[in-house]
């Protein structure tokens, strides 16, 4: 079976570490990684690894557009504004690593089949890949959720300057996946960054309002969740299965990277990555 | 012969940090009352809201009784000479969902604050305030945590992001106030803009530290109503009031009806005033946020662990102002430890 | 063994004798050293060889540097060992850093005075986006412990004739608008966008400013004073003076700068400067008797060779602040210094 053609283009640490996971993956192929910035230490590190660069950035692409059946975006949410519709014309789909959702959001342990024929996906925010999957669990096991609140702890230093001047929009966009996820008119998002050395691990955590909680049946869909992403986050695990303390049902993760390209701790960078290349290759083992 | 003080400008915190002890439970007559007196009293700023802040209402860190914007509101329509006050934390609070509205209700001052190491998400936060024409200062919180070379750094920022104050505040009550001569004199010779200080009461030297700031060269001190704060609660104003006077600082306090307001705190918010106890102390020790005391009781009584075992391992994780959610991570895990092996020595 | 190594590595002994116990965090470490082929590299690895056979340290090094290669099979002792690994590569272009590392030393910079004439393009560029690059990837590690900064003495500017000795909060003038402020200014980018990264991102930088040295592994072709002076004796001299032999310096010796830098490695506080070096003046003259004392028949001085008017100046650091906070001290004297650096040249003209 010939692997399915992808290109990066942004070549950040987001895109250097998905370019390690597409050079593992038995069905994807990276036959791009396009930035604008030829010194990047990314750039540096696919030349070195064989892999075909290009500094003309969205150009770059465009060039060799016959040839790439799926670019993941991982620049700007500015920038992708501006490539989505030329991804669009050249046919390529677009799996969108900004918050810029221009395309359908996409949790691939939740709603993956129903994605696979858009022609641009958008992968929320870190925080939204941890929790929306347990807040769907907890709507499906207890059907009158009135609130969802998620809290994500991540370390400082896997937060980096985009991320941190972008608070609010992080904030916004993870409540807007929980809403629609979940079913719950209200949610709400907390980030804190941690500067503890050595750097924490990724946390989060999701609370829930509900009626009579069934703890059991709560239990139940979490632990099945939770495998379901295993499969393509092998570092997340539950580190609290629901329980109900102070009447709020809680339950956390603490998500551990693979250490691909971006250190472990950075759980956070890592889980969006891990959900993309997860959407990318479900996408490659379905295409004729 | 004494030297001419400058003058300070006292901040009045009680409807803000009060909110920890009150559990968010503060009503609009109480806001209504107290912030009459406060008024009466003469602080410069009255601060209002959740003890966390706007947009802090949470599963997390507790819900309000009230909703912020009714809180804001009332306590707005009291006051005349002194100025409403909110804080505000990125991470919980947003532009357009909170700070906008604040706006709109008549907060006269945003202060702004993170972790003491993580100025750069006040950015956006404090630049906005400012391009509206409203002041703003920037807040270091749980400044235990850092060298003074870091905290000169960080506020430095915040001034070049339009600050026109910065506060350190000690919100695990674990400054010594050698430790606040040292913080607060660096940053009183570098910064140009005015420097303040937040003390809680852990060890028992809120007052002691609020002064030592003011002879370092601080020229905003915080207070709250009988202390009535997170943890062992804050400096007491009226405490605090009367030592300015001692000491000679202008403030534009009157004494008389800020010894009332402390009265009428006492009258309003019984049963919740601060106490000095083993928790409180070990959170001082610890260096934990003082409002994780309320949500540590309440994990350790329900998984059966010695609070205060939770807090020096709160303190060991070195766990940050907005984690409550490792509480119950913490004592849960503590309660599996007990349970299969022999009782956990004692830390230190 | 070869009479060379057996005196390097006596030297090492001597002077981690008695002096382990401050380095002890670095036990068990992986450390990475760019421009581990040079002159204070050389040391270093020394001296890690002699923590870890004679003190069991368990300290791993990765050297990464330009001709990694080249040093591996020109010192085998060195390169041969177990607990060392070299890459090879540009700093400029340095993309990642091996996972487990906690200690890094950024030693990797173009420090050739012929290359700041022919060359300055390259020292600047060399110079600052290295150190641009390896702390960009440091930022990528999970515990980074600490990086050391070597920067330069050249950093303060000029000295003062009548001030003895210059300490970490000096600045003196430095121009900029001349290709000679080349190295200076390369090394006062490093220590900028050292600060950016403390800033940014609380790594825990410790930036040293080393003065000048001497030893074993030092080229003789670099065209410094000392050793011109070595090399021109070795071959029977005469030593020419330009001025009146009156311009001042310190000189320190290379094991206890390699020492130095490990205790400043293991114990300087992070966001902290110290100058590394001898805080003994001497002159040019005087370091000239001290190298010509050693050879038999002494090569004759001469001074004023040059044109009249010759600057004198003075480059000499005060070392309070590394004394006080690291307990440090030189422990060769200047005299022992020069003669085992003759001798060590002799043993390998001989070898």
């Amino acid at each position: 079976m010939s692997k399915l053609k992808v290109a990066i283009l942004g070549t950040g640490n987001i895109g250097t570490d998905l370019l390690i996971k597409v050079l593992r993956s038995p069905v994807l192929e990276c036959v791009l990684f396009a930035g604008r910035n030829l010194a990047s230490p990314g750039m540096t590190k696919a030349s070195l690894l064989g892999v075909t660069v290009s500094a003309k950035g969205l150009q770059g692409i465009v060039d060799r557009g016959a040839e790439i059946a799926l670019v993941f975006d991982a620049t700007s949410a500015e920038d992708h504004h501006k490539h989505a519709p030329v991804f669009a014309r050249l046919g390529i789909k677009a799996v969108d690593l900004t918050p810029a959702k221009v395309g359908r959001m996409c949790v691939p342990a939740v709603n993956l089949a129903e994605c696979l024929d858009l022609p641009n996906v958008n992968m929320i925010t870190c925080g939204g890949q941890a929790s929306i999957p347990l807040a769907y669990a907890i709507a499906r096991a207890n059907p009158s959720v009135e609130y969802i609140e998620t809290i994500s702890s991540i370390a400082s230093r896997s937060a980096g300057p985009a991320t941190r001047i972008n608070l609010d929009e992080y904030l916004q966009t993870t409540e807007n996946g929980l809403q629609l996820f979940a079913a719950c008119e209200r949610t709400k998002a907390i980030l804190n960054l941690n500067p503890a050395q050595p750097c924490v691990h990724m946390q989060t955590t999701v609370m829930a309002k509900v009626p009579h909680p069934d703890l059991q049946a709560t239990r139940a869909k979490v632990a099945d969740m939770v495998a379901r992403i295993r499969h393509y986050v092998p570092g997340y695990q539950l580190l609290l299965e629901p329980i109900v303390e102070s009447g709020r049902l809680v339950t956390m993760v603490r998500v551990d990277g693979l250490g691909d390209y971006l250190p472990k701790y950075a759980g956070n960078l890592d889980i969006i990555n891990c959900a993309a290349i997860a959407y990318a290759e479900a996408f490659a083992r379905r295409a004729p | 012969m004494p030297t001419a003080h400058p003058h300070i400008t006292v901040c009045d915190a009680t409807l803000r940090d009060g909110s920890h002890a009150y559990s968010h439970q503060i009503t609009l007559e109480q806001v209504r009352a107290y912030a009459t007196a406060s008024e009466a009293a003469g602080f410069a700023f009255v601060e209002v809201g959740h003890g966390n802040g706007l947009g802090a209402s949470s599963l997390q860190v507790g819900e309000s009784l009230v909703p912020e914007r009714e809180m804001l509101r009332a306590a707005a329509g009291c006051l005349r000479r002194s100025k409403l006050s909110v804080h505000v934390i990125p991470g919980f609070a947003t532009i357009k969902r909170e700070i906008v509205n604040a706006l709109e209700d008549g907060v006269a001052l945003f202060r702004i604050g993170c972790h003491c190491t993580e100025a750069d998400i006040t950015q956006r936060h404090i630049s906005y305030v400012r391009s509206v024409g409203r002041e703003t200062w920037g807040v270091l919180m749980m400044s235990h945590m850092a060298s003074k070379e870091v905290l000169l750094e960080e506020s430095r920022k915040m001034q070049s992001y339009g600050a026109q104050g910065i506060v350190l505040m000690d919100s695990a009550g674990a400054y010594l106030p050698q430790d606040v001569s040292a913080k607060i004199g660096l940053l009183a010779e570098k910064l140009e803009v005015p420097v303040g200080f937040h003390a809680h009461n852990n060890l028992g030297l809120s007052i002691a530290n609020s002064l030592a700031a003011l002879e370092a060269g601080a020229r905003i001190v915080d207070g709250t109503a009988k202390g009535f704060g997170a943890g062992a609660g804050n400096a007491p104003l009226e405490l605090l009031a009367a030592v300015l006077q001692r000491q000679g600082y202008p403030t534009g306090i009157e004494l008389y009806p800020a010894l009332d307001a402390a009265e009428l705190a006492a009258k309003l918010f019984a049963g919740s005033l601060p106490d000095s106890t083993g928790i409180t102390i070990v959170s001082g020790l610890a260096g934990v946020f003082s409002a994780f005391s309320k949500p540590v009781q309440r994990a350790a009584k329900q998984l059966g662990v010695d609070p205060r075992d939770v807090f020096f391992e709160l303190g060991r994780r070195k766990v940050v102002g907005g984690q409550e959610d490792l509480i119950i991570e913490v004592a849960d895990e503590l309660a599996r430890r007990a349970s299969s092996q022999p009782p956990a020595r004692p830390r230190p | 063994m070869n009479r060379a190594l057996a005196l390097v590595q006596s030297d090492a002994e001597a002077v981690l004798a008695g002096r382990t116990a401050s380095l002890a965090a670095l036990r068990g470490q992986h450390l990475f050293i760019s421009g581990g082929t040079g002159f204070l590299g050389t040391w270093l690895l020394e001296l890690v060889k002699v923590l870890n056979e004679r003190h069991d340290f368990g300290l791993r090094v990765t050297v990464f540097s330009r001709n990694a290669r080249a040093f591996a099979s020109r010192w085998p002792h060195l390169g041969s060992v177990k607990w060392a690994a070299f890459l090879e590569g540009d700093i400029r272009y340095f993309s990642d850093l091996p996972r487990d590392v906690r200690y890094i030393i950024h030693a990797a910079a173009l420090t050739d005075r012929r290359l700041f004439a022919s060359q300055p393009g390259a020292v600047a560029e060399t110079n600052s986006v290295g150190t641009l690059r390896l702390l960009r990837a440091a930022n990528l590690l999970e515990d980074l412990q600490k990086f050391v900064l070597l920067s330069s003495g050249l950093v303060y500017g000029a000295q003062p004739w009548e001030q003895p000795q210059i300490d970490e909060n000096f600045a003196g003038p430095l121009r900029c608008n001349e290709v000679n402020a080349v190295y200076a200014e390369s090394k006062r980018f490093a220590e900028v966008v050292a600060q950016c990264a403390i800033s940014e991102s609380k790594l825990p930088v410790v930036t040293l400013r080393p003065f000048a040295f001497v030893g074993p592994y030092q080229s003789l072709q670099l065209p410094w004073a000392v050793t011109d002076f070595i090399r021109d004796s070795l071959n029977g001299g005469p030593i020419r003076i330009m001025g009146d032999g009156a311009t001042v310096r310190s000189i320190m010796y290379a094991s206890d700068y390699a020492f130095w830098v490990l205790a400043a490695l293991a114990g300087g506080r992070a966001r902290e400067t110290y100058n590394v070096g001898s805080p003994e003046p001497i002159d040019l003259r005087a370091r000239a008797g001290l190298i010509t004392q050693y050879f038999s028949p002494v090569p004759e001085i001469r001074t004023r060779v040059g044109q009249v008017g010759h600057d004198r100046n003075r480059l000499v650091p005060s070392v309070a602040k590394a004394a006080t906070e690291l307990g440090l001290q030189v422990t060769v004297p200047l005299p022992e210094a020069i003669q085992r650096t003759i001798t060590w040249h002799r043993h390998q003209q001989s070898s």
